[in-house]
This record gives C-alpha cells, structure tokens and sequence, in this order.
C-alpha cells in the first residue's frame, strides 16, 4: 500500500525543485554546496545598516510598497553578493518614527513593510532573535524624534553617502550631523553582527538539514522507521507503523512472487518445480500471519479497524483480515476443472471454514456484551476498578484476531493440499490478483472527482468519474 | 451441553491430584471442555461444538472449589499462559482453540467426533 509508505518525504530530491519561497536565499546555502563563508560574511561597511535586513525580511515577500516611494539606492557593487535576492526594498528615512515596527512580531513583515505612515521599511529580520536590538532601535527613535529639522529623506546609508556629503558641504557637520553619524555607524554594526548571527543560524540548519536527510535515506534502505518521525505521523502507534512498513514491504514481495507464479505456470515447469514455488508462497503468507501476530500484541485496534488495509478491502473485513469462507466462495467458480473429490474437499473447507468464523464471531460478540455491561451506566461503585477490569476484557481482542488469522492460514494451507500443484499455482495467483484489484480500486475510489470537491467553472461532475481518471493510476497486474 | 458442577461427588472422591481429576472428567464423557464462565473464548469454542450439533460437558472451573489448581494443571499440560478453553475429544488431549480450529479446518476434527460417538452423520 503505497499510501502507507512512510519514506516518501518531500525532503528528497526527486521532488521537483520548487524554489519560490526560498529564491531569496542565495541558491548556493540553498542546495548546500560548498560556499566559501568569505562569501556569505563579508562585512563590507559600504553594506549599511538596514539594507540587508530589508532583503531577508523580503524573502518570497512580494512588497507591494505603495506608499514607501522613496528612490531607490542601489550601491552596485556591494550587493552583487546576493544576486538572486531582489532589490527590491528601498531607502528609507530614519527620522521618521518606527510607529508600528517594534511592536509587530516576525510573521508580519508585510505588515511592517506596508505600515503607511512613515518610510521606514521595518529593518528587523522575521527569523533572528532579537532582544537589545529593538529597544537599542526606540532609544534610536526616541533621540531622533528629539531631533527637528532633519530632513526626512535622509537616506539611511552609509558611507559613499555620507562621504559624499560630508565632503560637499563642511559646515554642515554640526554636533547633530555628527551624532547621528555615530548612531548610523552603531546601528550599521549591530546589523551587521546581526547578520552574521542569522546567516550562521541558516548554515547551521542547512547541515542539520543535510544530515536528517541522510539518516532518512540511510535508514529507508535499512528498512527501519526512524522514532521520532514515526510519532509525528498523525497519531499512529509505533507498533502499527512498524506493521504498515513491514505489511507494505510484504506487498512488494507478494507482487514478485505472483511473477514468479505467473512464469512458472506459463513455462509449464515440472510439478516438482512449481511445487517449491507454490510452497514458497505459502510461506510469504506464513510470514505476514507471523507479523500480524507480532502486530496484534502491539496495537490490536490497529489490525480490527483495518486501517492498514486498503478502504475497499476495509469493507470486506473481518476480525481484522479477510473472511476465509468469502475467499473460498471466489475461488470455486474459478478453480475448474476439479475431480469430484477436490470439490467435497472445497466445500467441506468452505462449510468448517464458515462454522469456525460464527464461533469467532459470537465469541466476540460475548466480549462486546461483556464489555458494555461493565462501562455502561448504572451505580459506579468504583471507577478506576470498572475500568480495569474493562481493560482486562478488552484485552482478550488479540485473542480472537489472533485465532481469526489462525483461521485464515489453516484455510490456505488446507486449499493447497486439495489442490494439484499447477490448480495451487492458479488458486493463489487468483488471491493475489483478486486483492490487487481490491486495492487498485481503492487508488481510484481515493482519487475519484467528487462534486464537492470542485470549483465552480469545472465541467465535469457526475456521471463521467471514471473516465477522469489518469490511467496512469490504474495499474492492474498483467495477465 | 451438560455443565458439571460441585453437585457432582464422584469428583470429590478421586485424590488430590488435579491432573488426575482433569483426565478422569475428560474421559466420562464424548466430548469435555474445560472453561471459565466469563471467558468470552470459551464461548465461542463452545458455539462452535454445538453449531456442529455436538453436545459437549462443560466444566466451568471458576465454579469449581478446585478449580484454580486444575487450571494451573492445564497451564502446566499445554505451556500455555491461557489455561482455558481445553478440548478433549474421546478422552484425548485436543489441545486450546488455535487447535480446535486447525483440525476442523484440515478436517480431522470431524472423524475424530464420529469415533467418539459425538457425532452421527
């Protein structure tokens, strides 16, 4: 059952490379390759304060930026060391106030950004932790809001700028001008330290990436199931993840054994030949009994509810697998020509088959009644000891699953030894295909166009439903 | 089916051996099953008896005064940790349910019913 495999993550890369949220990041840390960390944490001074932290903060962010017109500065050079990174932020004015910027948390940057009463982009980044910064950012505000007449198109970098201007025009490095030259300088360095802890915080993750990754490969061909992500799939028990890996591996092997069976009697092999291939697959369905057993013990609910099957042969199941008694009534049709012998012997198993599930089954149905009687209604004299002796009853289900794949494995054992070897052959690649089919239907029923599922300008929405299907997702065994 | 209970004092009279007693009650009748009344796999043995129109003795140990010590006998008898149910047939050693099952399956249950005579065509 392809839907039970665990190991299908998006973390591998068969999966298309899908990179519209991450074009931001320079493509290189992206896909881990070697960057030389020069590269990454080059300091240039010229790479001012709140320039790079408009670009991360624009990661995949489209900014549609309105209101903040201010003209955009482009110091070439320096930012050609993230070239995918659109420049697409904009100087701002630092002497506006940050109204809305400190309060609002990293999840709303377009907030931040799109914040129309003032020019400021907010120059945070939504990942980094900050904890001086933003009050270091008010103490900043607060001395230039004390500050009047400065323009509010100063721009907010940096040294070519201020270089220029200070060259230009002599006078005007008054006490003010040189404060706020300082605080430039400041707050420049703290983003660029800032910057440097955010990048290291990508690296890292980027490694600890890599490496979940090959401990999945590693362990996906081991045929293991790593703990910690088997609790994180909804909320199944390990005991049932660790069947539903196994029965899926199981469904492997069943479809390489069918071949087996299905050359072996096309080649018209001896009888001696197709018996070890016959007895060989006896032995692949003693082996998913055994598992079952094992499974039973660990997570009995998991088996009774079916959950490991597939929806269609969910319909048809009983006491957590199939009816023996069903299977053979398929088969009987199918399994001509028989000696008249074989045919007592197919319905004698038939009719045993049949009187041993009405035992299981009121068996059950005695554990069911038992079961209500003691947590249903009336006088709780004791809480905690109804519900241990609940508990005990409820344990006696692995009893009965247990006896019900008994059943079922007697059932089989029994038809083979009805059965000439080449009719074995045939009876159990009709097993094996009657429940491929099964489980091919359930692929289309899951995958079926529903009419509550459709938008409103899709054509087709009734009676045509298989047609709709891709036929890639029919994949019937060949005959 | 006929349950046998503390009425009966033949039982008493036999040493304290509970194996012999399991084996002396297994043989007084066609077929004997060995159970305790709330075990809801007990019933469905012995549903499947009657369904097949047998007609077995059934002691129910929990009701017996020495019940508990045959079923540690039966635990002993079978390796088992489920001392219940037990089949006998014709006095012989069937075995637990998974036993039961197989040889109604493989279709020696049914002879081995017709010899004890609890069974007619």
């Amino acid at each position: 059952m392809a839907n039970h495999r665990v190991g299908e993550t998006g973390l591998t890369e068969s999966r298309p490379p899908n990179h519209h949220h991450h074009h931001n990041i320079p493509y290189a840390v992206l896909h881990g390759m070697n960057v030389p960390t020069s590269f990454i944490h080059q300091e240039g001074s010229a790479f001012g304060f709140g320039e790079l932290e408009e670009a991360i903060v624009l990661q995949g962010v489209n900014i549609r930026n309105d209101e903040a017109k201010a003209p955009l500065f482009r110091p070439a050079a320096t930012l050609e060391m993230f070239p995918s990174w659109p420049i697409r932020f904009q100087q701002t004015p630092r002497g506006s106030s940050k109204s809305g910027g400190e309060s609002t948390d990293s999840g709303s940057a377009v907030n931040t950004i799109c914040s129309k009463t003032e020019n400021q982009l907010e120059p945070e980044s939504p990942i980094s932790t900050k904890n001086t910064t933003p009050l270091d950012h008010q103490q900043e505000m607060a001395s230039d809001f004390s500050r009047t007449g400065t323009s509010q198109n100063q721009p907010v970098a940096k040294l070519p700028q201020e270089k220029r201007r200070g060259s230009t025009s002599e006078k005007q490095l008054d006490a003010k001008t040189l404060r706020r030259l300082a605080q430039n300088r400041e707050a420049a360095r703290k983003s660029r330290l800032r910057k440097k802890a955010y990048v290291q915080q990508l690296e890292s993750s980027r490694i600890k990436l890599t490496q979940l990754e090959q401990d999945l490969q590693r362990s996906r061909s081991q045929g293991f199931f790593l703990g910690g992500s088997a609790g994180a799939v909804g909320n199944i028990s390990s005991g049932a993840a660790i069947f539903d890996m196994e029965y899926s591996r199981w469904l492997e092997d069943d479809q390489r054994h069918m071949s087996e069976l299905r050359t072996g009697l096309n080649a018209h092999l001896s009888d001696s030949d197709l018996r070890i291939i016959v007895d060989t697959y006896i032995s692949h369905y003693d082996e998913i009994f055994r598992l079952k057993v094992v499974a039973a013990k660990a997570d009995v609910f998991h088996l009774i509810t079916g959950m490991w099957t597939t929806p269609a042969e969910r319909c048809f199941l009983w006491m957590g697998g199939f009816r023996p008694s069903e299977l053979i009534k398929m088969l009987i049709s199918q399994l001509d020509p028989l000696t008249e012998q074989q045919v007592m012997g197919i319905y004698s198993l038939q009719h045993s088959s049949q009187q041993a599930e009405e035992a299981l089954t009121q068996g059950l149905e005695q554990l069911q009644q038992s079961l209500t009687d003691t947590i249903a209604g009336g006088p709780v004299i004791d809480g905690m000891q109804q519900m241990a002796v609940a508990l005990g009853k409820l344990a006696n289900l692995e009893g009965f699953v247990r006896q019900a794949d008994n059943l079922r494995q007697q059932t089989l054992h029994q038809l083979s030894r009805i059965l000439t070897v080449r009719q074995a052959a045939r009876c159990f690649l009709m097993i094996g295909e009657y429940y491929g089919h099964l489980r091919a239907l359930s692929s289309l029923w899951v995958s079926r166009p529903r009419e509550s599922m459709m938008s409103d300008d899709h054509s087709c929405q009734t009676t045509t439903d298989l047609q709709m299907v891709q036929p890639s997702q029919i994949h019937f065994s060949d005959f | 089916m006929h349950y046998q209970g503390e009425s009966c004092t033949a039982s008493r009279s036999i040493g304290s051996d509970p194996m012999e007693r399991l084996t002396k009650l297994a043989s007084e009748s066609a077929v004997v099953i060995f159970s305790v009344s709330s075990c809801c796999m007990c019933h469905a043995v012995k549903r499947l008896f009657c369904g097949m129109g047998v007609n077995p003795a059934v002691y129910e140990l929990d009701q017996d005064p020495r019940g508990k010590e045959m079923e540690r006998a039966l635990m002993r008898l079978l390796g088992n940790s489920q001392a219940v149910p037990v089949v006998f047939i014709g006095g012989k050693l069937i075995g637990s349910m998974d036993r039961v099952m197989a040889s109604h399956i493989n279709g020696t249950l049914v002879p081995l019913l017709k010899e004890a005579g609890a069974l007619w065509l």
